[in-house]
């Protein structure tokens, strides 16, 4: 438990005192909404709000893959991934902890984008806001909890950058369903179905439980 | 020139494992079979010859699913065990799953194209064996981009496992999702007519066989490329050796 709470406060540190992967990620997923509104007709916005919720989470999930690639590139330096395997703790809790980090960096990345994407494609979040931060941060679980296990493997490949949506993206599809299902769901009637929900749960928990037992044999011996 | 502890690299004549004969002698037997049990079947009455896709349409699919169930099985043994063979084995039911699920995305639009009209549609099934494809092709590429042999294996291991582990939750997911269920029953609700059951029964056994033996065949492959790459690497620590004692003694 020790373990995770120092392994996620040094990575919040990092960013603290760098702020290079917050800032990298927000322009990023601001530069895809900007293509978003030039790539559609001018008039999407306003007739079809359907299209809108599936945008948001291409946005996110192009904003997490670039964050997620940054999360264990900068272990690589003075080698500080081989002192964590070294340490003598349950790698486990290493792993929540780099997850953790993840999640609250990527969660500050989201609510930004969020309002940004309200304000320009006129969509009314305002009064869905809870219900809606509830759908994102189940959303984001999903993703940071696959996403860090799989950052851990790329970052030993080569290619990383291009390793890390190939191994991502396909098995993120359940996460991405359940959670663009969701937002339209809130969008549309200001409620969502609850098997949405329950799908998003089911799906977080089994990759998290999944990722803090295998973790254990992602970091070199 | 090969020292004693080192396998010396074999040499063509004793390539053939007696489990490469035997998977091969039952393929041949049983696709001859296959091949009379098929165009002897009876005609479909309302789709006509095309229907006859299914006899491999489904096969292969069977045997994908086998090699990406076995994936996932080596790998959690390799995990457990740290023996070098389940990686191997691991990889070749990987990559002979690829190629069967490959046949069965090719076969399928064929049969739908003459049957639905279109050559696509976002069925779930269709869905899960297009991503359950991509999954594995990833699954190949992680191996191919990782160096040092343990480490991909390891690597390997808890990818494939969590492939298979996510087949149910993306089915669920693709189903809530509206995909609109075109695809035929499975089998054991009777969707099969009177006569089509043999030459449907001999075509999965001889897919099941093709699998074997292009298994066996893909293992052997790896175990040769081992031997080799170690008959080379005491070839340079000889070379080395020669050179420090030439070096050593000039005359």
């Amino acid at each position: 438990m020790n373990v995770f709470v120092a392994v996620l406060w040094k990575d919040l540190v990092c960013e603290w005192r760098s702020r290079d992967r917050v800032v990298a990620m927000l322009v990023f997923s601001l530069l895809v909404v900007m293509i978003f509104h030039f790539a559609l007709p001018s008039d999407v916005a306003a007739e079809n709000q359907a299209s809108l919720p599936g945008l948001l989470w291409i946005a996110y999930v192009f904003a997490a893959l670039l964050g997620l690639n940054r999360s264990f590139a900068l272990e690589l330096e003075n080698d500080a991934l081989s002192a964590m395997a070294l340490a003598p703790v349950e790698r486990g809790w290493i792993f929540l902890g780099k997850a953790a980090a993840n999640f609250i960096l990527f969660g500050l990345v989201q609510a930004i984008t969020a309002a940004i994407f309200a304000l320009v494609f006129r969509m009314g979040l305002l009064s869905i806001a809870l219900p809606l931060m509830g759908v994102i941060a189940l959303g984001s679980l999903g993703i940071t909890a696959l996403g860090t296990l799989f950052a851990a493997i790329s970052v030993r490949t080569r290619f990383r950058e291009i390793m890390l949506p190939l191994l991502l993206l396909p098995l993120l599809m359940p996460v991405l369903i359940g959670a663009v299902s969701a937002t339209s769901a809130l969008l549309r009637t200001g409620s969502t179905p609850f098997h949405n929900i329950q799908l998003l749960i089911v799906t977080d928990l089994s990759y998290l439980i999944f990722s803090f037992l295998a973790f254990d044999h992602v970091l070199d011996e | 020139m090969t020292p004693a502890h080192s396998p010396t690299p074999p040499s063509p004549s004793d390539t053939a494992h007696w489990s490469e004969r035997a998977t091969a002698a039952v393929l041949v037997l049983l696709s001859s079979v296959y091949a009379w049990s098929v165009a002897s079947a009876p005609l479909d009455r309302v789709q006509g010859v095309i229907q006859k896709i299914l006899y491999v349409h489904v096969p292969c699919a069977f045997a994908a699913y086998l090699g990406f169930a076995l994936t996932a099985l080596f790998g959690a043994l390799y995990l457990a065990r740290r023996q070098e063979i389940f990686d191997k084995l691991a990889l070749a039911a990987a990559e002979v799953g690829v190629v069967f699920c490959t046949l069965v995305i090719i076969t399928g639009p064929i049969w739908a194209r003459g049957t639905w009209g279109a050559w696509w549609t976002w069925d779930p099934r269709l869905t899960v064996t297009l991503l359950l494809w991509f999954v594995y092709l990833s699954y190949l590429m992680l191996r191919a981009f990782t160096d040092g042999g343990e480490r991909t294996a390891r690597f390997a291991a808890v990818y494939g496992i969590l492939g298979l582990l996510t087949i149910p939750l993306n089915y669920f997911a693709i189903d809530l999702f509206g995909g609109s269920a075109m695809h035929p029953e499975n089998l054991e609700r009777g969707s099969l007519g009177t006569g089509m059951g043999l030459p449907f029964l001999i075509g999965t056994l001889t897919a099941f066989a093709a699998f074997a033996h292009l298994l066996v065949l893909r293992v052997r492959v790896e175990f040769l490329r081992l031997a080799c790459a170690r008959a080379a690497q005491d070839r340079e620590d000889l070379e080395l050796l020669a050179g420090r004692t030439t070096k050593e003694n000039p005359q």
